[in-house]
């Protein structure tokens, strides 16, 4: 499993959020972030005037932005970046990139080198995922 | 049983390192308590009250005696301390009603060589806690149960690895468990799990599940709810995927005690399963790939072939189990409570009581492993069972051997026969062990036990479901409970709240349902004496032939409230 994903500095500002880019006029290229609660049907419309999504860990053991980022990637077909933010520590990173986030802000004090040595303890998982949507048993057969 | 591939092997191996680089981050002080409690939570450590706790699965309680043997090993050689009293000085293990298998003593700094020692078996913690989708369970009868309908147990397997390291819902509101049957009675409980499974055939022979949703204990106790009355076999992981990415994206998550999937299904209600049926077909209609998790005939075909009767087992002419007419009372009795029927003619299922005086519920120590693995290489093709009631049984005994394997079962303490009478009770580890318990569970349990050790008292009482948690949590099932003994703290002090009447869903208990209390708590001093005064008016009350839980149902809860209260001495004096 490599696609490794892009590793952004804790400093980098955050991005405006959805309200803001839409109430700026939604400039093309917009780089925004959503909070976890939001269903990413609703940014239906807006996708193709978006270049980057960043996607909201409160806390690292909240999943919800997992399945944002699947449904963003598998059912919405978003090519855009896709970046974890918040509370993001080193140990959610194969999971981060098994449901198609390809940046990762880590929080301060994390390290990427750990992040990578995460990357590299598993040749194979038995379901699919965003990268490899077919589950183990069809990839074997 | 089911063989692990090289894949499986390298994946548990994988794990195991992967946990190896976490512990050791957390012992440079790179990984802060905080934020490895959820690794190690997901790979089965807690950390309790003396020691870290391990909970290995075995996934739904099919175990090879092998694995028991590599147990019975982690025991011995890693679950130990130096002091304290025999039962404070580890080399055992608790077999627990999720099928699964803890350790109470070995030392956070030996887990990760314990991991790659249960790797090396097959065996793993993986999910065993966590707010996660945990160890699948079945029914231990799964593939040898008359009553059967499907054999679970491809299934099961399908699932497991399916839900094993699912990327989207490692980190749900709270923990996730599924049951499984395949058989007419349900024997695993399936109405008090977050989600339950069971195979069915339709009007056309075609498989497919019965889903039901959202049931579960604890502080709310909740029976789960039909979202779906027969989803093709073929559909099953991408209706569950459904299932569980709606619990994912809008269970509750602000309050712990509101999180189970229950309280979303509960408060949501036919939202609930339209929203679950839409994301179903928004997962085959408009996924890229969304297809690519139904299961096809070939990959079926390839898991059920791991579970084709054991070499050696053929179906022979039986000559029934009737005993000779000298045979000694405590054979005839294990014949009747510990021998159960078998599928395959000539064939029978075995349990081997791990309730016993001396011993807390579903104990095993590493000799008992041991012994218990010798038993089922010489009679039971080297493969057991773990029961949803922790006991042990073998799935493959020849009617022929039934002489011999009692024999050799009593010699090692096994052959109790109790199975489904009120000393074969339910019990957590409770507060002896157990972090999150309100009182002890192991010193009620025993005290029943010692209450009643005459064995024609306790046949004349006949079968009951005693079940017994140290706090809300459940873990010993009270609410599902005939008698159901809740472990509760009031300013410090350990009290027992008494239920009645509740039910897992088995034929003999009736539909699933929660028992009701029976008014204040009670004192440790005085559980014994209400069980007693308990088991009293139900005898008395009975009818002919009238079961405990039928009584109960017949007569209410009165009568038997008034003979509980009527045996308070500490708590008279309280209230």
């Amino acid at each position: 499993m490599s696609h490794e994903p892009q590793f952004i500095d804790a400093h980098e500002p955050a991005w405006p959020s959805i309200d803001e880019w839409r109430a700026a006029g939604a400039p093309a290229g917009g780089r925004v972030s959503i909070a976890n609660t939001l269903d990413p049907e609703s940014l239906r419309a807006d996708l193709p005037r978006l270049a980057a999504i960043g996607l909201h860990f409160p806390k690292w053991t909240d999943g919800r932005a997992y399945s944002q980022a699947r449904l963003l990637r598998v059912r919405l077909r978003f090519a855009g970046e896709i970046r974890a933010t918040g509370d993001v520590v080193v140990d959610m990173v194969p999971l981060l990139v098994r449901t198609g986030f390809d940046a990762v802000q880590l929080r301060d004090g994390q390290q990427p080198g750990h992040a990578r040595r995460a990357l590299g303890f598993f040749d194979g998982h038995y379901q699919g995922d965003v990268h490899e949507p077919r589950p183990w048993f069809a990839r074997a057969a | 049983m089911y063989r692990y591939t090289d894949f499986d092997r390298r994946f548990v191996r994988a794990r195991a390192a992967q946990y190896r680089d976490q512990l050791e981050r957390h012992q440079r002080g790179e990984l802060s308590d905080d934020d490895f409690r959820p690794l190690r939570l997901q790979n089965g450590w807690y950390l309790q009250r003396h020691a870290p706790m391990l909970r290995v699965a075995v996934p739904y309680g099919e175990l090879s005696s092998r694995q028991l043997r590599a147990l019975a090993r982690v025991a011995r050689e890693h679950d130990l301390q130096d002091a304290g009293t025999p039962r404070e000085r580890g080399g055992y293990g608790h077999f627990t009603t999720r099928q699964n298998l803890q350790f109470n003593w070995i030392p956070l700094a030996r887990s990760a060589d314990v991991m790659e020692l249960l790797a090396e078996a097959d065996l793993h913690g993986i999910q065993t806690s966590g707010n996660c989708i945990r160890n699948i369970t079945s029914d231990a009868l799964a593939g040898i149960a008359p009553d059967e309908v499907v054999d679970p147990r491809p299934y099961c397997e399908i699932l497991r690895q399916w839900s094993t390291l699912h990327p989207e819902f490692a980190f749900l509101p709270r923990k996730f468990k599924i049951a499984v049957t395949g058989a007419r009675e349900d024997r695993a409980a399936i109405a008090w799990h977050d989600i339950g499974l069971q195979l069915l055939k339709n009007d056309a022979g075609e498989v497919g599940f019965r889903v039901l949703v959202g049931g579960g204990m604890g502080r709310t106790p909740v029976i789960a709810t039909e979202v779906a009355a027969f989803v093709p076999w073929q559909q099953i992981l991408v209706f569950i995927e459904a299932i569980v990415r709606v619990y994912n994206r809008y269970g509750r998550r602000d309050n712990l005690y509101k999180a189970r999937i229950k309280i979303l299904v509960k408060a949501e209600g036919a939202r609930f399963v339209d929203a679950v049926g839409a994301e179903f077909r928004a997962i085959l209609e408009h996924d890229a790939d969304g297809a690519a998790h139904l299961i096809p005939q070939a990959e079926l075909d390839r898991v059920a072939a791991h579970f084709e009767l054991p070499d050696g087992v053929r179906a022979e002419p039986s000559r029934g189990i009737a005993p000779a007419g000298d045979a000694p009372l405590a054979y005839r009795r294990w014949l009747e409570r510990n021998v159960h029927a078998h599928r395959v003619s000539g064939h029978r299922a075995v349990t081997l009581s791990l309730k016993r005086p001396g011993q807390a519920p579903g104990d095993v120590t590493a000799d008992q492993m041991d012994t218990a693995a010798a038993l089922a290489e010489r009679f039971s093709h080297g493969e057991l069972r773990v029961t949803h009631d922790q006991n042990l049984l073998l799935p493959w005994v020849r009617e022929a051997d039934l002489l011999a394997l009692w024999r050799a079962a009593k010699d090692a303490g096994f052959a109790t026969p109790n199975i489904g009478l009120l000393t074969d009770m339910i019990a957590c580890p409770g507060g002896d062990f157990c972090g999150l318990a309100n009182a002890r569970s192991i010193p009620i349990a025993a005290a029943i036990t010692e209450r009643f050790q005459d064995l024609d008292e306790l046949y004349d009482i006949g079968d009951i479901d005693l079940h017994m948690s140290g706090c809300m949590n459940s873990c010993g099932h009270h609410h599902s409970g005939h008698i159901g003994i809740l472990g509760v703290d009031k300013d410090g002090a350990e009290w027992y709240q008494v239920s009645l009447g509740g039910a897992d869903g088995s034929t003999l208990s009736g539909a699933a349902v929660a028992g009701k209390v029976i008014g204040p708590s009670f004192s440790a001093d005085e559980v014994p004496d209400v069980v007693e005064a308990v088991i009293d008016t139900y005898r008395s009350r009975r009818a002919a032939n009238e079961r405990f839980i039928d009584t109960v149902r017949r007569v209410g809860l009165e009568p038997f409230k008034t003979a509980a209260n009527a045996v308070r001495r500490e708590t008279a004096e309280a209230a």
